[in-house]
């Protein structure tokens, strides 16, 4: 495919730190490859695009709501990607990192979507009710967990 | 055949062991992936570490998984059609960095076609399960039916 045909795509990130939460991204974003640019963002360094990887995975810091020290950069991070790529829309798994990046792209044009991670069964993660208010979508993929208003339930990456 | 896999970050002598001695007992084709565990086993064939298509080869052809409680396998399994037993390792035991798998058994065995188990006991009990049981009535006809609409969801909202 050509760089101009990529151009012609809906451009997304989806972020999601590593391990559970980033399988369940990927699983919920390899059926959207077709129709959207995807730029992956992690603070999983391991993931970071190699040479010739078709994906392009961005690698920012990691930081939980605990290290405060560490939010202000990953906050610039964030906000420099945005401004460079200029996605329509963000969608993460969580955690933290994706609850920060929502935070941001309140004050810009983009649209959010939580996936709560499936492996919060009871109560949204923490990270989800932090994003809860804020979100464009919140989705949790246990139907009890739904509201059917704000807290949305639509299938399960499993 | 019986497939066994501990993932690629630890080892996991213990779900080795069992399954080793499960092995030994019964007169059924078992392969294990043991990671960089100590215990090498006796009565299965066995590897360190498998390459993808034949890592997936393996559960497509196996008649359960047994692993680790890793949210990737369970994937895998459920791609393939292929009922797992999925067993969590213990951070007390030194076999984790903390005891998420041990919270992982809570919402894993909340999905069909996954069972869980904690010791040797009840691994060997929900071994006999799915030996004993219809176990293709309890596996979700189509795995991908459900991801395909969120996604679906997902991207309808983005074009909105």
């Amino acid at each position: 495919m050509s760089t101009k045909d990529i151009n012609k795509k809906t451009k997304i990130l989806a972020i999601a730190s590593p391990g559970g939460h980033w399988i369940q991204l990927n699983k919920i974003c390899n059926p959207l490859d077709k129709q959207f640019d995807i730029v992956y963002v992690t603070p999983g360094a391991q993931y970071a695009s190699a040479g010739k990887s078709a994906r392009k995975v961005l690698t920012i810091t990691d930081a939980s709501a605990d290290s405060k020290r560490k939010l202000i950069p990953l906050a610039f991070q964030l906000l420099s990607i945005f401004i460079k790529e200029k996605p329509k829309a963000i969608i993460s798994t969580g955690a933290a990192p994706g609850a920060i990046a929502f935070l941001i792209a309140k004050a810009l044009p983009i649209k959010t979507i939580w996936v709560d991670s499936i492996a919060n069964v009871s109560q949204l993660s923490r990270s989800g009710r932090m994003v809860q208010k804020h979100a464009d979508k919140v989705i949790t993929q246990w139907e009890p967990l739904s509201d059917g208003k704000k807290v949305i339930y639509k299938g399960s990456i499993l | 055949m019986i497939f066994v896999a501990v993932g690629t970050q630890f080892p996991f002598n213990r779900l080795i062991e069992y399954m080793d001695a499960w092995a030994a007992d019964h007169n059924e084709e078992v392969i294990a992936q043991i990671s960089d565990g100590d215990y090498t086993p006796k009565h299965m064939k066995w590897e360190r570490f498998l390459d993808g298509e034949q890592y997936n080869k393996n559960i497509a052809e196996a008649s359960m998984f047994v692993s680790h409680a890793g949210m990737g396998n369970i994937i895998s399994a459920r791609e393939q059609q292929t009922p797992i037993i999925v067993m969590n390792r213990q951070f007390a035991l030194g076999e984790h960095r903390n005891d998420h798998q041990a919270e992982g058994l809570k919402w894993m065995g909340k999905l069909k076609g996954v069972l869980t188990a904690s010791n040797q006991e009840e691994l060997f009990a929900q071994i006999h399960t799915i030996q004993s049981s219809n176990f293709s009535q309890m596996v979700c006809p189509s795995m991908t039916v459900g991801n395909d609409h969120l996604s679906n969801y997902i991207a309808d909202f983005i074009n909105e």
